[in-house]
């Protein structure tokens, strides 16, 4: 079933409900992420780092107009979107690039695993993308027989352990460093130490093996620039550099949303984007690519150059109630800021993008088909904390509220009647009075010692995370 | 530009360099190539991988080099990748850069590729030395991007570096020294 929206100017019209299948899976990750205490001191250490940081950098730099300005911009250069793709384009093949366009992530996979066969191509190194993530490219590479390296340090912890992102920017903050040891330990068969200077220094000579035989460099695109053809990479470690410096072919997956105008656009967000996401105003490094090694080049720089352009469902969400959704720089900061994130981290969401934007996105660009979409959007307290986390200013909060409007369930049309009932009950003095007091003689007859733990029928969801006080005032 | 604004910007920029665990020092174009030489001696690196650039000759920067033991190679280098990494028991490498420009305001060095610049040259070893002319360093980001940019094509490759290389993938906490160099120090020579 597609999601039909209807296209609006305004882009506020609810959308219309699509029914899909109700599942229990969400509840049963988040309620196993909650017995994890490890996991739970993990995420509370990362997201406190966070937010101090977030709060000193708030303050040293014009945080609220530089938002209002990338919220300005996004809006633009969304609506604007084909345009931009179209010019984008055309500069990317005019330096010696390949340009192609997929509608989905089976159509990039397949792309890459045959650029891969045609080149001979054994090993392929890669940096951190996202949205490589979300097309599963690594198993569609490791299905056609090929080997595929994970370089940034987190992703190959992720990878060595079998496991997957937690978080957008730092995919390995579930684990500490006692875990990470002994991880690196049975890897190598060597004893190491469990400090940090170490674990670093064991991954950096490993992986220079990977960078030196590679055959093909994958990375993602934070910011395609239109107007010369770039393709802006930020990191703070220095494997995109290698990734797009040496092997003699370069991949490069990117959002087809991910496009800024021109040179004084991309300037605010090479800096706006590392200010959310790492309290810092700048990536340590930043690669800006455009094209190929030129014709008097020499010594490095990859002579073929291949950017896939990837839709995954994007397109289909310009011109509706959720268009804001696309604004998104990918940068984490609703992940640390929501309570949700922070009680059971990324694993718990089944998806590569978690959090509050991973509430939104997950369900969306799966057309709100998969079996994620009816338990993704409720996955929330709507306490707002993302929107005034993120740094293009999206209305997250609204967003999940019209994602949660578009469900259509068995479970969600009984939700529906019931508060209509509700409703309907509450709108007479009399029937409303009536009803408290029902409420409080129901309450006072479960309670035990001032409080309900278990409520009856449909009241059980409630009580099953909180109690209930058994009357009014309840007490101190 | 006058004097005493470039001086502004160059304090502005070492400032930043040391706030973004770096390091920058102005120097004399007389100065430099013994600078050079001292922060390699310092470093103890034992090869040097230098952009070929007419600007370094003219300062005597692979001279000095070679003349403190430094194992100086010319971009490019004829080296294996693995070699060109520092596998393979290979000397620890300084690469040297000279930077289009640097933003003052966030320490951040502009480093583009071209026939003897190679893309890769900060990143192969453990230590990153530029040589910087003064005249180059602008005060934002902004104003080292678009008008760099407008009208004509970038160079294939132009690299932000904004210190050496780090990682916050351990719990969070910033270390340095992951993939790229583990130490950066800028030559700014302050009357070029």
């Amino acid at each position: 079933m597609r999601l039909r929206v209807r296209r609006t100017s305004g882009g506020t019209a609810p959308p219309p409900r699509v029914a899909y299948p109700e599942t229990e899976a969400l509840r049963e990750r988040a309620r196993e992420a909650l017995q994890d205490d490890q996991l739970r001191g993990n995420l509370r250490a990362a997201a406190g780092s966070w937010a101090k940081g977030q709060a000193a950098v708030r303050e040293r730099y014009p945080f609220a107009e530089m938002r209002a300005e990338a919220r300005r911009i996004r809006t633009e250069d969304i609506r604007r979107l084909p345009e931009l793709l179209d010019l984008l384009e055309e500069r990317v093949r005019a330096a010696g690039g390949t340009v192609v366009r997929v509608a989905d992530g089976e159509a990039a996979c397949r792309y890459v695993v045959e650029l891969a066969r045609r080149r001979g191509a054994r090993l392929l190194a890669k940096s951190k993308s996202m949205a490589t993530e979300e097309i599963k490219l690594n198993e569609a590479l490791e299905e056609a027989g090929l080997r595929v390296v994970e370089t940034d340090l987190g992703e190959w912890i992720l990878q060595l352990r079998g496991d997957h992102p937690s978080h957008i920017i730092a995919p390995a903050v579930h684990l500490n460093r006692d875990q990470i040891a002994d991880l690196f330990r049975r890897h190598s068969g060597e004893e190491i130490p469990n400090d940090r200077e170490a674990l670093i220094a064991y991954a950096r000579r490993r992986l220079r093996e990977d960078f030196a035989a590679a055959d093909i460099g994958v990375s993602g695109v934070n910011l395609a620039v239109a107007e010369t053809g770039t393709l802006c990479v930020m990191e703070n470690e220095g494997n995109v550099r290698l990734v797009t410096a040496l092997p003699p072919v370069h991949v490069a997956l990117l959002g087809m949303e991910r496009v800024v105008a021109d040179w004084e656009e991309a300037a605010l967000f090479l800096e706006l984007l590392p200010m959310a996401a790492i309290n810092d105003d700048a990536a340590t490094y930043v690669s800006l690519i455009t094209g190929t090694r030129a014709p008097d080049e020499a010594g490095d720089g990859p002579t073929e150059l291949h950017l896939v352009i990837l839709d995954g469902g994007r397109s289909a969400l310009r011109g509706t109630p959720f268009e804001e959704a696309l604004h998104c720089i990918r940068c984490g900061a609703c992940l640390y800021s929501c309570p949700m994130w922070r009680s059971v981290g990324g694993q718990a969401y089944g998806s590569p993008y978690s959090g509050p934007i991973g509430a939104v996105i997950t369900p969306l660009l799966e057309g709100m088909r998969g079996e994620r979409s009816s338990e993704l959007p409720f996955f929330s307290s709507l306490c707002g904390a993302c929107h005034q986390a993120c740094p293009v200013g999206i209305p997250l909060h609204d967003l999940l509220v019209r994602a949660r409007a578009a469900v259509d369930t068995p479970a969600s049309r009984r939700a529906r009647l019931a508060f209509r009932a509700w409703s309907i009950l509450w709108r007479w003095p009399p029937t409303y009075r009536a009803s408290v007091a029902l409420a409080r003689i129901g309450l006072a007859v479960m309670g035990r010692r001032g409080w309900v733990r278990r409520l009856p029928g449909p009241g059980a969801a409630w009580t099953d995370q909180r109690d209930l006080p058994s009357r009014w005032p309840p007490h101190p | 530009m006058p004097a005493t604004e470039t001086d502004a910007l160059v304090a502005r920029l070492i400032g930043q360099l040391e706030r973004r665990r770096a390091s920058g020092e102005g120097v004399t174009a007389a100065e430099a190539a013994a600078a050079a030489a001292d922060r390699m001696m310092a470093w103890g690196a034992g090869r040097a991988v230098v952009p070929d650039d007419p600007w370094l000759v003219e300062l005597g920067v692979p001279a000095a080099l070679a003349a403190s033991g430094v194992e100086v190679l010319t971009w490019p280098p004829t080296l294996s990748p693995r070699e060109l990494l520092g596998l393979d028991g290979a000397p620890a490498t300084c690469g040297v850069t000279v930077p289009a420009a640097a933003v003052a305001e966030r320490g951040t060095l502009v480093l583009e590729s071209g026939p003897g610049h190679g893309r890769a040259l900060d990143v192969l070893g453990p230590f990153h030395l530029a040589l910087l002319r003064a005249s180059r360093v602008v005060d934002t980001l902004a104003e080292a991007l678009a008008p760099r940019f407008r009208g004509r094509r970038p160079p294939s490759a132009v690299s932000l570096v904004s210190g050496p290389s780090r990682t916050s993938d351990i719990e969070k906490i910033s270390t340095l020294g992951a993939h790229g160099a583990l130490s950066e120090h800028v030559l700014i020579v302050v009357d070029a």
